[in-house]
């Protein structure tokens, strides 16, 4: 059964269609790849996932600015959560962490964490967070830091942490590898396949850019506008002419 | 020396008065101007309790917060949940609520409620006595003020980084959304920070009030006082409140030791301006003043 199940998704922003009928789904244990180009509606669908639209929607109402429109349904577990907060999305185990990680900046890398770990009790915030250093380990010699301080690699990592501290049983990863190295790149695409085997978390990952995330998914969605262009297992789409020629350069 | 001792006694409570509407703005984003008002609120609730119902001080007191706090939890819940992200609108729900409270409570014989009449509503000293200190004499009341700041000060650091509520205050405090996707609830937070915040502003009034007497018109004042310490020290800065209120109450006194009570009010006003001038985003405004540089 897929843990997570989209179907006729369209998101307006205004007149403008953000995303167009889109049909997506996520097995539980597996890693989902949702790969397109900038504006292809990547992170509309996190925030529509994680609720994330309904506060943007509601505040933008209140201040009289754009008008948000979200049609269709998201299965998760079973029961519709279209409108459910995402707080209450959150408890429920979905968890995202969001495109340009958003570290609390006033807060030192151990509270990020603990902030992180507000769902959880004692025990699996005691025992995840040995999981974080351990797999992140340079985050361990700056736990009294600020947030706002640390180098990309370093927030990113922390986000990560972050959300993992939230218990999820749905990780929704948000462009994790924007604007690093490739250094930190592999790095932490290791660390996102070793999240999926060790603690078989089902992830969703969004990237434009997909040839280092390809190899590790194992379903994937290609967006473009706001419509899902393609679909297929891992080495489907790594074998598609399209893809081939607009992520390998082939 | 006496303007050391009172000029700390002046500053603590400063920093009484502004911490809970620092607290609210910081967290939620919300001006509460009834924050004047609910502290009177509590002083006339614990002084109405004491005389007129005959309970037992302490049992007032507890009693008024309470009432404090949920006022500040129905305030919210009823009136500004609609008005979220509208700061113009914040502030005139906010303080139409702290004239209906402030002027409601001038009201005189509807249903037997008496409200102000007089200046003869005074509330007890929590010890009576004085001490000397240094050679200057310092009557209890002061001195319970300076360590309850102190305390309420420390406990309110504790409560917000070693607790999971705390926690989400502080979180909602520095990014709304990404606080949400951890799973704090933003309008369960903001509730609890203007319970807190109006707790904090009742709090401030039954240790400060035995100075005084209580009276409608000190809501105005001390609405102002706390505009202007959380203006000077940088909107929604804990530490930049607790630094602004020592820069004011020590401003005050020594001019007044200085040149007279008369320019105590000019001094005030005065050195908002001049920090203001050389500092817009206020002492330790860090925030604002990375968005100014962006």
């Amino acid at each position: 059964m897929s843990m997570l199940e989209v179907s006729s998704l369209m998101v307006f922003y205004e007149n403008a269609l953000a995303i167009n009928n889109v049909d997506l789904r996520c097995q539980k244990g597996e890693i989902t790849g949702v790969f397109g180009a900038n504006s292809a509606g990547k992170s509309t669908l996190m925030y529509t996932i994680s609720g994330i639209i309904l506060d943007i929607e509601k505040k933008e109402r209140m201040r009289g600015g754009e008008r948000v429109t979200v049609l269709g349904s998201i299965y998760y577990e079973g029961a519709d959560i279209i409108f459910m907060e995402t707080s209450d999305r959150a408890k429920k185990g979905i968890i995202l962490c969001p495109e340009r990680r958003r570290i609390f900046p006033e807060s030192s890398v151990l509270e990020n964490l603990k902030i992180g770990g507000i769902l959880a009790t004692r025990a699996q915030a005691k025992k995840t967070l040995d999981y974080v250093f351990t797999m992140f380990s340079p985050l361990k010699g700056l736990k009294k830091r600020e947030g706002g301080f640390l180098s990309g690699g370093e927030q990113q990592m922390l986000a990560i942490g972050r959300a993992l501290m939230a218990q999820p049983k749905l990780l929704l990863l948000d462009e994790p590898l924007l604007g690093l190295s490739p250094m930190m790149e592999e790095i932490l695409v290791r660390a996102i396949e070793d999240i999926n085997e060790t603690t078989g978390i089902t992830i969703l990952i969004s990237e434009q850019y997909a040839r280092p995330i390809l190899p590790i998914i194992h379903h994937g969605y290609v967006l473009e506008n706001g419509v899902s262009v393609l679909e297929g297992t891992s080495q489907e789409l790594m074998d598609n002419p399209d893809v081939k020629s607009a992520y390998f350069g082939i | 020396m006496d303007i050391v001792i009172y000029g700390t006694v002046n500053s603590i409570v400063f920093a009484l008065i502004a911490v809970g509407f620092t607290l609210v703005y910081g967290v939620s984003r919300i001006p509460n101007f009834a924050h004047g008002s609910i502290y009177v609120l509590v002083g006339f609730l614990t002084w109405s309790f004491v005389n007129d119902l005959r309970m037992n001080y302490a049992l007032a007191i507890l009693l008024s917060l309470t009432i404090a706090a949920v006022v500040g939890f129905i305030m919210y819940r009823f009136i500004l949940i609609r008005l979220r992200g509208m700061a113009t609108s914040e502030i005139i729900a906010s303080f139409a609520v702290s004239l209906v409270i402030l002027e409601g409570l001038r009201m005189q014989g509807i249903g037997g409620f008496k409200g102000f009449i007089g200046p003869f509503y005074v509330l007890r000293p929590f010890i009576e006595g004085k001490m000397n200190i240094w050679g200057v004499f310092v009557d209890f009341q002061r001195l319970i003020i300076i360590g309850g700041g102190i305390a309420v000060v420390g406990l309110l650091w504790l409560f917000t980084h070693h607790t999971k509520m705390g926690l989400s205050l502080r979180a909602i405090a520095q990014d709304e959304r990404a606080a949400m996707m951890l799973g704090v609830n933003s309008d369960r937070t903001a509730m609890i920070s203007l319970s807190i915040g109006s707790a904090l502003a009742g709090l401030a009034a039954v240790i400060i009030l035995p100075l005084g007497s209580v009276t409608a018109e000190a809501g105005y004042k001390v609405l102002i006082y706390a505009l202007a310490v959380s203006i000077i020290g940088g909107l929604g800065s804990w530490a930049g409140a607790v630094l602004a209120s020592f820069v004011i109450g020590f401003a005050m006194k020594i001019s007044t030791a200085m040149f007279g009570a008369v320019w105590e009010s000019v001094v005030l006003v005065g050195t908002i301006i001049l920090i203001l001038l050389f500092k817009p985003s206020g002492l330790l405004g860090k925030q604002k003043e990375l968005e100014e540089r962006v």
